[in-house]
């Protein structure tokens, strides 16, 4: 999947291309919407039309919340130990 | 919030339009969606080097707040990781590659769609769905209880826009700068650190 790394590389650069352009900055992020949008609802689809997919939706749930949780638990902690030992004004 | 109840809403209605079952058979996801993905990422990436603060907060700030985002994405491949041990249904790299997402839904799933299974790209929709919407309500005991990075570490990639206010409100002004570099930081992380979760 290097060719999506290298997708995104030249996006970067016509962003820095832009940077002093801040009409097409709207544009852009309109656009960037919108293909969020539509990939969001193709997804929507392929999940409504694939049977395994919806017989496991119970599953599913469970491992997303299971996942989410576990990544801001280890995260704030962690973030807890880097704020005493780095940031706090002592 | 609101951004996320309109992609949560265009995600339901494709559900909809799918088991309505008017859908065309000829319907190739894969197809369709690798053109589409092309077209997010190269636009991603625009609006990222577009951003001048995406290169000024990188310049302008003492060296100890890039541990910051580190320490995010260590403590949450710890938590992930975690979980596959618990959950025999996912394996190391699944659960890695959802939460390598750190809020960032939108991405994150249709990057896992593309590059594992349908049922993975939901897993990662929904899981950081809930990081954002989670951030946004327990940031205030957070902060009181695990200091001024909590917030931050919650919202991960969200930390620069959505769940913003939320952080500068409960962790102060400050922070805010704190925020959304780290959130920078990961949102440029995020679809790497998918791909290389997944590809190798």
């Amino acid at each position: 999947m290097i060719s999506i790394l290298l997708v995104l590389s030249a996006g970067i650069l016509v962003g820095l291309m832009i940077v002093r352009k801040p009409a097409l900055h709207q544009l852009n992020n309109h656009l960037l919407n919108w293909s969020i949008y539509l990939l969001l609802f193709l997804l929507g689809i392929s999940v409504g039309t694939n049977q395994e997919v919806i017989k496991d939706l119970g599953t599913i749930g469970y491992e997303a919340i299971a996942i989410a949780v576990a990544s801001i638990a280890g995260s704030v902690l962690l973030s807890g130990l880097l704020y005493n030992y780095l940031f706090k004004q002592k | 919030m609101r951004s996320s109840l309109i992609i949560f809403s265009f995600f339901v209605a494709g559900i909809l339009a799918g088991l309505s079952g008017k859908i065309p058979a000829g319907f190739d996801w894969n197809k369709i969606g690798g053109y589409a993905l092309y077209i997010l990422m190269f636009l991603a990436g625009s609006s990222i080097g577009s951003d001048r603060n995406s290169w000024k907060v990188l310049a302008t700030h003492n060296y100890k707040i890039i541990w910051v985002p580190v320490t995010i994405i260590l403590g949450t491949m710890a938590g992930a990781a975690l979980v596959s041990l618990v959950l025999p249904s996912l394996t190391l790299r699944e659960s890695l590659a959802v939460g390598a997402g750190f809020g960032y839904y939108s991405l994150s799933s249709v990057f896992i769609t593309q590059l594992h299974s349908h049922s993975l790209g939901v897993v990662a929709l929904l899981s950081n769905i809930f990081r954002e919407v989670a951030t946004l309500l327990i940031t205030p005991l957070l902060v009181t209880y695990f200091g001024k990075l909590a917030g931050i570490a919650s919202g991960g990639a969200t930390a620069m826009d959505t769940t913003l206010p939320v952080i500068s409100r409960y962790s102060g002004k400050e922070y805010a700068i704190v925020a959304v570099f780290s959130g920078i930081v990961l949102t440029i992380l995020v679809p790497i650190l998918v791909t290389f979760i997944l590809t190798f």
